[in-house]
């Protein structure tokens, strides 16, 4: 089922303008050899086997249960954040169910908590069903320290130390990983939904197959925001 | 007590023990940005000089079709690509250039191992195009990056902005404009002033590339290089125009005299391999400075005048340079164009992809004398300079070289490129002005409250009617804000005047920290229609979206 999906995505981007070519050269670097393996250096350095609690109570770690041989779309949340986790979450939702019909289940949604103590697995499997959240996306509370110690390997976090302290900072970021292939990224989970998605898209297709140029633009309506206001010169300097 | 960053990854390595943190430590964890240091090189071991770090001048070639070419074309030098581009009529007199997008390995310094990197024509930097004022080109960049590449940094996807050009919307490298490995994009380039002015002719541009998401890695890579523009002043020799140092005197090669130097900080392992965190969306500051793809070089000069034309193409790190024989520099220009007279000043404070054309004159320095470029701006995060320190980095060594002083016809006049249509002939034009703020938001940051949509317009300023933008930032980080197609004029600093060396046309300006928190520019398009980007050039906050979109009404 999959595969047809893929096809069926294939057969639809052949259309943009940037799926492979048949004839193409394709630069020989197989001699080369000394570069640090970079999906090894990712697990390493970002991806911390952590112990995790799901919202179903199972005891995870985050490499080997969560992330290893995944794609996945990783967010930080609470359960009592009251004005961008709900946006967040339904945004998130919009995108995962949009990039399931189009490709099939290929994307792990994790949601983390940030107030591990309170955001028991009871609360959060709460959270879930009243958002009505589909599977493959997996909540998840734990250690304080280790969460914390998670947030940092994955980038999320503020460089002032005083804003850093406040959880709702880092709730807007969610980040795309392809582990096998050791792409990552961030975007904003206040994107619009088929931003988020199309960015999905992105870290699961090679180049060769990302959509590209008025497709991508138009997908999302048009939108402004221009805002004009009367020029007021009288505060200038004076003109050289 | 700090815990260094190795202790951490043995942390993340024995993870999966029973306690992370045993007896209650709490980790006050060293940023994700914070990486080891890179392998000791001694500096001034490599030479700076043409075919190492002065890359050539790209030859034109063969005119190849553009009207009707095929799906999968035939390139004048034999290879084939799917070509994306739609087919377009050109000029008579239009140049064409054909430059590959290749893997090379190359050597930023002989203690390191050598590195692949991503050039233009396989070079680093690469090869420099140069424009002719009257004389159109039409570029095929063909990418012929790998699609299996073993180093992870950077996707083989591309989009070529020539930063600083005077461009149509479909030639400008638009982020979501792109094309992969086995295709080709053609671009075009008028190569003329807008409307007609003669203050608006080119003089130092670049280009690098532009994709969306992940232009950050891929400039890292090496997908960068210098486009400067001859004109009726600047000719680029010395003998005619304004006679500034160049590498021509009346036809002639001579030098070279005029050089670019593009200022890039890259990190390195412990075994010296290239390194990029991508999970760090701060911006990305490395502690090697490499002058040209080389660190720390040195460059031989004759007893004379030289132009340098410095680029800051570091992804977040700002610099501000002195001389240490505490001679001052002779800037002639700012970003694209030449100041209207040259301006004296003992430092230049450049942001990431701003450009400052400089002369320094090594007369009257003694055969064998080393004058030192000298960085005393640290940096050691994203965020915005630390502030000057003492005595700071020196990045490029420069040799002098002569016993008696070498000729030199070149001059630098005091009047270069007059400014016949500024501020005192636009400002009783302008009706409109508009609010650009820049502020950190959720995590990441936002232009006017809104991260980067690909069919948002935030701004629709009609054609050959100049604006007022007030750029707005706060002081917690700067953003090098870049506007897309037309040079501005600096206005107020806060409302005071701008410092000398804003005071010419700017492409590019830093805003936010301790530089301004509030910028008013004077902005006019006249000529194309259409939409363009403008974003910040932190080019890591850039591929999280800090960029907004305007379009000219006609």
């Amino acid at each position: 089922m999959n595969v047809m999906w893929l096809f069926t995505l294939l057969l639809l981007l052949a259309g943009s303008g940037c799926s492979e070519p048949a004839i193409m050269q394709r630069p020989d670097v197989s001699t080369v050899t000394g570069p640090p393996n970079w999906t090894a250096l990712i697990r390493s350095e970002h991806l911390p086997n952590v112990e995790l609690t799901t919202h179903e109570g199972l005891a995870v770690r985050f490499y080997d249960d969560l992330v290893k041989g995944q794609v996945v779309a990783i967010n930080f949340m609470f359960t009592t954040c009251g004005n961008t986790c709900p946006l967040i979450t339904e945004y998130l939702a919009v995108a995962q169910k949009a990039l399931s019909e189009r490709m099939g289940h290929r994307i792990t949604l994790l949601s983390i908590s940030l107030e591990p103590e309170h955001d028991t697995p009871e609360r959060l499997r709460e959270y879930r069903q009243v958002r009505g959240v589909g599977p493959g996306w997996i909540f998840l509370t734990g250690r304080r320290d280790d969460i914390e110690f998670l947030r940092r390997r994955l980038g999320v976090y503020d460089l002032d130390p005083v804003i850093d302290t406040d959880p709702s900072q880092h709730a807007g970021i969610v980040i795309l990983g392809n582990e096998p292939q050791g792409r990552w990224r961030a975007i904003s989970a206040l994107s619009h939904p088929i931003r988020i998605r199309q960015a999905m898209e992105r870290i699961i297709l090679p180049p060769s197959q990302w959509p590209t140029g008025e497709t991508v633009v138009n997908e999302v309506p048009s939108q402004d925001n221009e805002a004009v206001e009367t020029a007021d010169l009288s505060i200038l300097p004076p003109v050289n | 007590m700090g815990i260094s960053r190795r202790d951490l990854l043995r942390w993340g390595i024995v993870i999966g023990g029973a306690a992370m943190f045993p007896g209650g430590l709490r980790p006050r964890l060293a940023h994700a940005d914070d990486l080891p240091p890179s392998p000791h090189t001694d500096p001034f071991i490599v030479e700076l000089k043409p075919g190492r770090g002065i890359p050539p001048v790209v030859e034109k070639v063969a005119p190849f079709n553009t009207q009707a070419d095929p799906g999968i074309c035939v390139n004048v030098d034999g290879s084939t690509a799917y070509h994306v581009s739609p087919p377009r009529a050109v000029p008579a007199n239009t140049e064409f250039f054909l430059i590959h997008e290749k893997s090379v390995s190359h050597s930023f310094h002989p203690q390191l191992p050598n590195n692949i990197l991503w050039g233009y024509d396989g070079l680093i930097p690469g090869p420099t195009i140069v424009a002719k004022s009257g004389t159109p080109q039409l570029v095929r960049f063909v990418n012929d990056l790998p699609v299996n590449d073993p180093v992870g940094i950077g996707e083989p996807i591309s989009a070529i902005h020539r930063h600083g050009g005077f461009q149509a919307p479909q030639d400008d490298g638009y982020p979501l404009d792109t094309f992969c490995t086995g295709q080709s994009r053609d671009y075009f380039f008028p190569n003329r002033p807008d409307a007609g002015l003669l203050q608006n002719e080119h003089s130092t541009n670049w280009y690098h590339d532009h994709s969306i998401d992940i232009t950050g890695q891929n400039v890292y890579r090496g997908l960068s290089g210098f486009y400067p523009y001859t004109n009726s002043l600047d000719t680029g020799d010395e003998g005619t125009g304004l006679q500034l140092p160049a590498n021509f005197y009346n036809g002639t090669p001579v030098g070279p005299f005029d050089i670019g130097l593009v200022f890039q900080d890259r990190q390195f392992n412990r075994e010296g391999y290239l390194i990029y965190n991508t999970f760090d969306h701060n911006g990305f500051i490395g502690d090697k400075f490499c002058v040209n793809g080389l660190i720390q070089p040195y460059l031989k000069v004759k007893r004379r005048k030289y132009r340098f034309r410095f680029l800051n193409g570091s992804n977040a790190r700002v610099y501000q340079f002195f001389l240490s024989t505490g001679q001052p520099f002779v800037a002639i220009g700012t970003d694209t164009h030449l100041l209207p007279q040259p301006v004296t000043v003992q430092s230049v404070r450049i942001a990431p992809a701003e450009r400052v054309d400089v002369v320094i004159d090594f007369t009257n320095h003694q055969n064998h004398s080393e004058v030192f470029l000298v960085n005393r701006l640290q940096q050691t995060d994203g965020r915005k300079p630390n502030g000057l320190v003492s005595p700071g980095t020196s990045i490029l060594k420069f040799l002098v070289e002569g016993v008696v002083p070498a000729p030199d016809p070149s001059q630098v006049p005091a009047t270069l490129l007059p400014v016949t249509e500024g501020p005192a002939q636009l400002l009783p034009q302008v009706r409109v002005q508009r609010r650009i703020k820049a502020e950190r938001s959720n995590g990441a940051w936002v232009i006017n409250g809104q991260f980067f949509d690909e069919n948002r317009i935030s701004a629709r300023p009609r054609r050959g009617e100049p604006e007022i933008w007030i750029l707005e930032s706060g002081g917690g980080w700067v953003h090098p804000v870049h506007i897309h197609l037309s040079e501005f004029f600096v206005l107020s600093r806060d409302g005071k005047q701008p410092p000398p060396l804003e005071r010419g046309r700017k492409d590019t300006i830093l805003i936010g920290g301790d530089v301004a928190r509030e910028t008013r520019i004077l902005i006019k398009f006249e000529e194309f229609t259409g939409r363009y980007v403008f974003h910040c050039h932190n080019i890591e906050h850039e591929d999280m979206r800090m960029m907004a979109q305007f379009e000219i009404q006609p």
